[in-house]
């Protein structure tokens, strides 16, 4: 019977499972084997698999040698800090706003429903529509702000938000979270709304005001939420690309020049896809890393007693 | 006369027989199987009434599709690796040598017509059109273009500036003269976009323009050894120090945005591929300058400018190469003496082109008439410079990732004598 029972549940599960080695698990570890070879598309000659009659080629397995020319080269390194310093400024960006975001939305006030809708237009737009929208606002010669900012006199001439690397990363930084705090909002709302009134009720009764009722029952109570915000804002912001596509191009200069844009152009425009994947493999590694130093930070000190 | 049924049907059948040979006899033989045929997007729309034309005129079975330009060139690598054959597919100059060393498209030598199309292509296109080892033809141009110069001739008439600048030294002077007179903020549009048609082809152009020698003779980067490069580098840093050049345009990402700021009339100078001036001049619904406000000078300096040439390839692979080829000839040359495609392109989007006979083309010369000066242009050609270099294996890395030096320079993050040392050790890192 209970073998019936497996078999069946098997059956069940057995086509989802299929799709998702299809479309995740196969890309994910026949990427992970090109990270480790030398990849010419137009050369498939080394050795190869045949999957259901198509030729899978594997090419020459050279080791770690991708990886060792990407760790030994600097363009990496710069591009490694400059990511460092944008995931860091965009994930403490999108929580915070998120967060702040929530905490409005989750009052009662006239227009409740629509502004929770509004919310929500920045993170449905293409980030390709994202990016030519804030292009229309920043823009130096024909940008909206400047436009106001030169009729209200309250500037000599149009700023320039794209000449210096520095400024150009920070506006990209603030785009993206433009573009990504109402998801992370969403989330924080949803959270709070799971929240018992009565812990709320027991506070004010303690004689709690609004900042300590945030500082000792929501906040507690959205650890598994901020964990997810931090997780997916970490992910979201290693992997950002086509912000830089459409604003930068990774320029001036490497000034915006992230390692997945590096690792983009390796794989994409010098077609060295051995060594491109390689640099984003990096990525993902340490996204995994920062997953568990998330996991220890927010949630592990707060796990269900069993 | 009654007709019974008998006689009725084989009336009719006649006559149905008759019909459809009859207009069969009228049509040319339709191609046995499908032509497949890929592009990146630029006017697809115009590319399938272009196809529709060849599949009704001369019997064709071209099938097409469009590929997004960033992703174009991998895309059709990875098709060729999973085994599929895309007979006839655009190739960019920069990537086209990399198909050529590895097999993907074939010479064009062998097949019929192309002697006659050897003999109508402009010198320059023809040695563009040939392998690295010059020993053979691998391609067919869709277009060919050169770097211009154009101003805005109500601008300079409004500060009393009589002739557009014909040396380096007059146009920065006249970039200074207009900014300090309040006339433009930013009177210099030098084309320094962050993509591949942007930086890089201007740094070849300007240099070029100084008599200077990018590539030697066997295509090494020289630059560093060449004063004229120190020079054009050095009047780069000056006119953003200056402010004489609108900042942004170094992360511009094409040539095409570039080009757009040109239409607001407030830069007096732009640098940037000849069919730009199309928009800029004849298009009044959206360009300031329109109609032939905007102009076009012979590029200052010595007048030599960087000239290119984009690619129609075959498949290696192809198991249709008649039929290939016929439509291959179609786009890139003529067919039948109909040279419907390059004249089109030059009608439609000012592309220009490789086989000088078409400035001959009535239609074409009323067309060019309303955005440009035709004659100039053409001897602003004769100046052209192909470069070589594209067909070396390290070319399109090199191209993508001198820009960042290059920007270095400019912004004067690098010197300039650092910075062109950059360039040629870069090149020998690739090799």
């Amino acid at each position: 019977m209970k073998l019936r029972e497996s078999a069946l549940a098997w059956l069940f599960v057995g086509p989802a499972l299929l799709c998702i080695g299809l479309v995740v698990v196969f890309p994910l570890a026949y990427s992970l084997w090109l990270s480790f070879t030398d990849v010419n598309l137009l050369r498939a000659t080394g050795p190869a698999v045949e999957l259901w009659g198509m030729r899978v080629p594997l090419f020459h397995w050279i080791g770690a040698k991708n990886y060792l020319q990407t760790l030994a080269d600097p363009l990496y390194w710069d591009s490694l800090w400059r990511t460092l310093y944008f995931v860091g400024a965009f994930v403490a960006e999108a929580t915070l706003v998120g967060l702040g975001m929530a905490l409005v939305l989750n009052e009662r006030f006239a227009g409740r429903p629509l502004m929770r809708s509004l919310l929500l237009v920045p993170w449905s737009l293409s980030r390709i529509v994202v990016g030519l929208l804030w292009i229309g606002i920043l823009d130096f010669e024909f940008g909206a702000l400047n436009g106001m900012l030169l009729r209200a006199g309250l500037v000599d001439g149009a700023i320039s938000f794209f000449k210096e690397g520095w400024s150009a990363l920070n506006v990209l930084i603030s785009v993206y979270m433009w573009n990504q705090a109402p998801f992370a909002s969403l989330l924080f709302l949803a959270g709070m709304q799971s929240i018992s009134e009565d812990l709320y009720a027991a506070a004010e009764v303690d004689g709690a005001g609004y900042w300590r009722r945030l500082w000792y029952v929501t906040l507690p109570a959205l650890r598994p939420i901020v964990f997810l915000v931090l997780v997916l804002a970490t992910v979201n912001g290693f992997l950002m690309l086509d912000l830089i596509y459409v604003l930068t191009m990774g320029g001036p200069g490497y000034d915006t020049t992230t390692v997945s844009w590096h690792g983009f152009k390796t794989s994409f425009t010098f077609f060295k896809f051995g060594p491109g994947t390689a640099i984003l493999y990096t990525l993902t590694a340490l996204c995994l890393l920062l997953t568990v130093v998330y996991h220890k930070l927010v949630l592990a000190r707060f796990e269900p007693e069993a | 006369m009654t007709m019974n049924r008998r006689t009725f049907l084989g009336t009719t059948s006649l006559a149905a027989a008759a019909a459809v040979l009859g207009d069969g006899a009228r049509r040319p033989a339709r191609a046995d199987k499908p032509v497949n045929f890929s592009g990146w997007v630029f006017k697809p729309d115009t590319v399938k009434d272009y196809v529709d034309y060849f599949n009704k005129k001369h019997g064709g079975q071209v099938k097409y599709d469009a590929v997004p330009w960033a992703t174009y060139h991998p895309t059709m690598e990875t098709r060729a690796m999973a085994g599929e054959i895309v007979d006839v597919m655009y190739c960019n100059s920069a990537n086209r040598e990399r198909w050529v060393d590895n097999g993907l498209i074939r010479a064009l030598d062998d097949l019929p017509g192309m002697d006659e199309l050897k003999k109508k292509m402009a010198p320059g296109n023809l040695e563009a059109a040939r392998s690295r080892d010059g020993s053979k033809v691998v391609g067919l141009p869709y277009f060919t273009s050169i770097f211009i110069l154009i101003y805005n001739e109500p601008m300079l008439q409004q500060a009393g500036i009589k002739a557009p600048a014909k040396t380096w030294d007059e146009l920065v002077e006249h970039s200074a003269k207009l900014k300090r007179d309040k006339v433009s903020d930013t009177p210099y549009l030098p084309n320094w976009n962050n993509s591949g048609s942007g930086t890089m082809p201007q740094l070849l152009s300007d240099c070029h323009s100084e008599g200077a020698t990018v590539f030697d003779a066997k295509n090494r980067v020289i630059v560093d050894q060449e004063p004229g490069a120190a020079r054009a580098m050095e009047r780069w840093q000056k006119v953003y120090k200056d402010g004489l050049v609108n900042p942004e345009v170094l992360t511009k990402t094409s040539s095409t945005d570039t080009h757009r700021l040109f239409w607001t009339g407030r830069y007096a100078y732009h640098t940037n591929h000849s069919y730009y001036l199309r928009t800029i001049a004849g298009e009044p619904e959206n360009s300031k300058l329109a109609p032939k406000k905007a102009k076009m000078a012979m590029y200052p300096g010595n007048g030599q400018t960087h000239m290119f040439t984009e690619w129609y390839t075959i498949n290696a692979k192809t198991k249709v190469l008649d039929d290939a080829w016929k439509f291959a000839k179609f786009l890139g040359g003529n067919q039948n003496g109909d040279w419907y495609v390059q004249r089109q392109w030059c009608l439609i989007a000012g592309l220009d082109n490789a086989y000088p006979e078409m400035y001959d083309n009535p239609e074409i010369v009323a067309s060019y008439d309303k955005w440009i000066d035709l004659k100039l242009l053409r001897e602003q050609y004769k100046k052209g410079r192909p470069n070589n270099a594209f067909k070396e294996p390290w070319f399109s890395e090199w191209d993508s990732k001198a820009i960042a030096i290059v920007h270095n320079m400019i912004r004067g993050t690098a010197t300039v004598p650092k910075g062109l040392k950059e360039l040629a050790a870069l090149q020998k890192s690739l090799v």
